[in-house]
């Protein structure tokens, strides 16, 4: 090592600790006696300062629908307005609620009333303080429809939120209000715990209302937008390029490493892995199944997969045959499937086969179904038994389509090795179907379906995002379940301000959700993404939220 | 002429007419709606969108309210980026495929003339069935597999290029794209710079021009290659308005800011203003092209007659 080199390191050594605070070094932060560390194939140096160039590469799966926060509702949008915004609670480097713009707060006894102390140092892009009253505008302008916000449900558990998005109360009866320009109080109809992590959602953050009066839809583009995040908005190319900058005015700044962020989009996923083997990308979104364990030879520590909070499943429609008042059918279906070899082997193992309804969540402990620890062969007995019981047999077999969703031939085979499945162990005749998405969606809503492809992601960490999908008349429903004894149970969870009791209420309805055989499980999700071994200060997380202001980048040396 | 051209332009009227009519038709007849997602939106937010889009509207309302839009220049707000407009993506987009496209349009007539008329001058031999088994090649050779192929030898292998984005002005950007748009036009140019140049090579004046002792070189810029431009011009006239309106391959497998990939993403996404907005975009194109290419034959042949 070169003299100059090392005054560069030991300089910026003393920056990394000087500088920022202890929360964002990962513990697997390299100690400073192994100088550099080797990645196995791609020939990376990485060493231990941070490097001079602050500018990270991120791929995303595809252009976000708006960069307005209140807008956004795919996954692009929430990642580029979780760098330009902040929350009163934003999420953490572990995905769950930290501090945001709110330093503290309290809510009363009955867990209804939540007052926000806001920081005073909480500042616009533009300067002005970041007031109570913002987030008074932005909640009022998200649940209004004339805003035409699609996340305007997600407030829901605010007094009179949803009345407002249905067109029966005006905006201003919101269940919020600004006490003074730091004092922000929150009415809910129930106790809601889960609330602060609710409050890092991007539908929640405050919007800054001059811009929007005075550029209406235009507010969003770079030289109008105002922002209160880690970030400011820098260069917006549709379908190609969002690039953001250091917020000078960020109440955290000095916390906050990376000069500038470049979000390069990509939907095609083999593209990211091109661009990130090019050494153009520092992160991907995501990275093509089919490619995993080629990349995971190729690039070994760099593969990165955990379980995401999401789960893949088939819905069976309970208005329509055959699987209307016909328990022992869809139980059938769901035991006859052999999901571990199934996932191994047509989904290259990169998921966890499911056995329940809920993606797994600490604290939430569902005991498996009796039928997961059957052996293949008395699963498979049992399945046909139920077969025969629902009236079915060789000479008389089911016939049912199965409708999907154009994809890849990966999911194509996966869904092969499914129908294939049923008719191996039942003799059962069901037909794939491939729609476009917009025309499933479409159909799965109207309830028109039989049988069909279904996925959900969790909004926030708690099993309430899960379970209130199959609430009776619930918009999500596509199933059209419906028991009273669910629905008590959801309502009871719903008044229960104990989380632990909470959870004992959930699994109880879960359980239920088995018996009835509500859905045909398949697997949960995981996230999947290629990182390069200098990039830091981050963290997998269940819900897949990786803020970059979290993240910062090490001396290296490539190839 | 002036007139001739001022006719074909008023005749493109009708025609584009009935692209706006056929592709806002085939759009609001498929099923599935800008607005359909895997989440439900409650019914008054879902009015509330439809109205802002008109989409409560009738449909014979809706498309009269998109001819009066369409005749203001105004392709309306995209559906699938919201805060976002057709005129603003096709504006942003436009420059960049334009730029790609007639970069690799300069390549292939270049290389493909080059060539084509060398096969010809050189027929029978080693040098022209070569040349044509590569332009051969070159058409069959689907762009998807080119553009990863370049990218995997020059950007990830050899990092000498960039494997996609697009920085304004950057020739490291433009060359890769360039050069996969370029290669199967490359090959077409080169075929049919060669059938033609035979074809003119075998005629009484070419003949009588040798014979009276002029170089071959003279021969050929002179006398030769005029003629022969008649067959590319009609190539090249549809061809400019497809490289104009970019390439769905190239632009996702590069990740560039061009406008081709909607006509696959906007139609699946029923993003039924950009689709439309495109497909005019892309029919006015046509329509351009073409009369420039008329207008061309006239320039270059003098025996043909513009009524």
């Amino acid at each position: 090592m070169t003299a100059g080199r090392r005054w560069l390191l030991s300089a910026c050594a003393a920056c990394l600790i000087a500088g920022c605070g202890s929360i964002d070094v990962p513990a697997s932060s390299p100690a400073p006696a192994a100088a550099a560390a080797t990645a196995a194939a791609a020939s990376i140096t990485v060493g231990t300062a941070l490097a001079d160039q602050q500018v990270l590469a991120r791929g995303l799966d595809d252009t976000p629908r708006s960069l307005d926060p209140l807008l956004a509702n795919d996954v692009p949008g929430q990642r580029v307005a979780d760098d330009l915004f902040e929350g009163l609670t934003r999420a953490g480097i572990d995905g769950r609620a930290v501090p945001g713009v709110a330093s503290s707060w309290e809510s009363s006894a009955d867990g209804r009333t939540w007052v926000f102390h806001l920081r005073p140092d909480a500042r616009w892009s533009n300067g002005a303080p970041v007031t109570a009253a913002d987030f008074v505008y932005a909640w009022r302008r998200e649940v209004d429809p004339k805003t035409g916000a699609q996340n305007a449900e997600g407030l829901a558990p605010i007094e009179n939120a949803l009345d407002i998005a249905s067109g029966r109360k005006p905006p201003a009866t919101l269940g919020v209000e600004a006490l003074d320009a730091r004092t922000l109080r929150v009415h809910l109809n129930a106790p809601t715990p889960y609330l602060l992590d609710l409050l890092a959602l991007q539908y929640l953050y405050p919007v800054y209302e001059p811009a929007i009066r005075q550029y209406a839809d235009a507010w969003v583009r770079p030289q109008h937008m105002v922002c209160n995040g880690a970030f400011v908005l820098s260069e917006d190319v549709i379908g190609s390029r969002i690039t953001l900058a250091k917020n000078p005015q960020y109440w955290d700044a000095a916390q906050v490493r990376l000069a500038r962020v470049i979000y390069y989009v990509l939907p095609s996923r083999a593209d990211q892995a091109a661009r990130y083997l090019a050494d153009e990308l520092d992160w991907t979104d995501s990275f093509a199944a089919n490619q995993r364990s080629w990349l995971k030879s190729t690039l070994g520590e760099q593969v990165v997969n955990s379980p995401y909070f999401g789960a893949y499943f088939l819905g069976m429609n309970f208005q329509l045959p055959p699987f209307k008042d016909n328990l022992a059918l869809r139980q059938a279906l769901v035991l006859a499937l052999d999901r571990e070899p199934l996932v191994r082997y047509m989904r290259q193992g990169m998921y966890q086969p499911a056995y329940g309804w809920m993606p797994p969540l600490p604290g939430y402990e569902l005991p498996p179904p009796d039928w997961q620890s059957l052996g293949d062969e008395a699963r498979h007995a049992l399945a046909r038994r139920l077969y025969a019981q629902a009236g079915y047999s060789t000479q008389h077999p089911l016939r049912v389509t199965l409708y999907t969703s154009i994809q890849d031939g990966d999911s194509r085979h996966f869904f092969e090795a499914i129908t294939a499945s049923w008719f191996s162990v039942l003799g059962a005749k069901v037909q794939l179907y491939e729609e476009e998405f917009k025309v499933l969606a479409q159909e799965r809503n109207l309830h028109k379906l039989p049988l069909f492809f279904d996925a959900w992601i969790g909004d926030y960490p708690d099993p309430y995002t899960f379970m209130q999908i199959r609430y009776s008349g619930n918009g999500n429903n596509n199933a059209v379940y419906s028991n009273p004894e669910f629905d008590r149970l959801i309502d009871a969870a719903g008044q229960e301000p104990d989380n632990a009791k909470r959870y004992r209420l959930f699994e109880q309805a879960e359980r239920l959700l088995s018996d009835d055989a509500a859905y045909i499980p398949l697997y949960f999700y995981a996230t999947r993404h290629l990182v390069k071994p200098y990039l830091h200060g981050w963290q997998s997380n269940v819900m897949d939220r990786n803020l970059s202001r979290y993240m910062y980048l090490l001396e290296h040396q490539q190839r | 002429m002036l007139r001739y051209t001022l006719r074909r332009l008023l005749g493109a009227v009708p025609t584009l007419l009935v692209i706006v009519t056929l592709a806002f038709l085939l759009l609001h007849a498929a099923p599935g709606g800008p607005f359909d997602s895997e989440k439900r939106i409650l019914p008054a937010i879902q009015q509330s969108i439809e109205a802002k889009y008109h989409l409560d509207e009738p449909l014979w309302r809706q498309y009269l309210r998109y001819l009066g839009d369409l005749a203001r220049g105004d392709l309306g707000p995209s559906f699938q980026y919201r805060s976002t407009s057709v005129n603003e993506i096709i504006a942003q987009g436009l420059p960049v495929d334009a730029t790609i496209g007639l970069t690799a349009l300069a390549l292939a007539l270049l290389i493909g003339g080059a060539v084509g008329i060398n096969a010809a001058l050189h027929r029978g031999t080693r040098w022209d069935y070569g040349s044509m088994a590569v332009a051969v090649a070159g058409i069959s050779t689907p762009v998807f597999v080119v553009a990863p192929l370049l990218i995997l030898v020059f950007a990830i292998k050899l990092h000498w290029l960039p494997a996609g984005d697009w920085v304004r002005g950057s020739p490291s950007h433009l060359l890769l794209p360039a050069v996969a748009l370029a290669l199967p036009y490359t090959a077409y140019v080169a075929r049919i710079m060669r059938a033609g140049t035979i074809d003119v090579l075998n005629s009484a004046f070419i003949r009588s021009a040798r014979a009276k002792g002029l170089p071959l070189r003279l021969v050929i810029w002179r006398h030769a290659l005029p003629p022969t431009l008649t067959p590319l011009v009609s190539f090249i006239g549809p061809a400019i308005a497809g490289l104009l309106t970019g390439s769905i391959v190239v632009e996702s497998v590069f990740g560039l800011p061009g406008i081709g990939r909607y006509f696959i993403t906007a139609a699946l996404n029923r993003d039924y203003t950009l689709v439309i907005g495109i497909t005019v975009l892309y029919g006015a194109l046509i329509i351009l092209c073409n009369l420039a290419a008329d207008l061309c034959y006239a320039w270059i042949d003098p025996r043909v007659r513009l009524q």
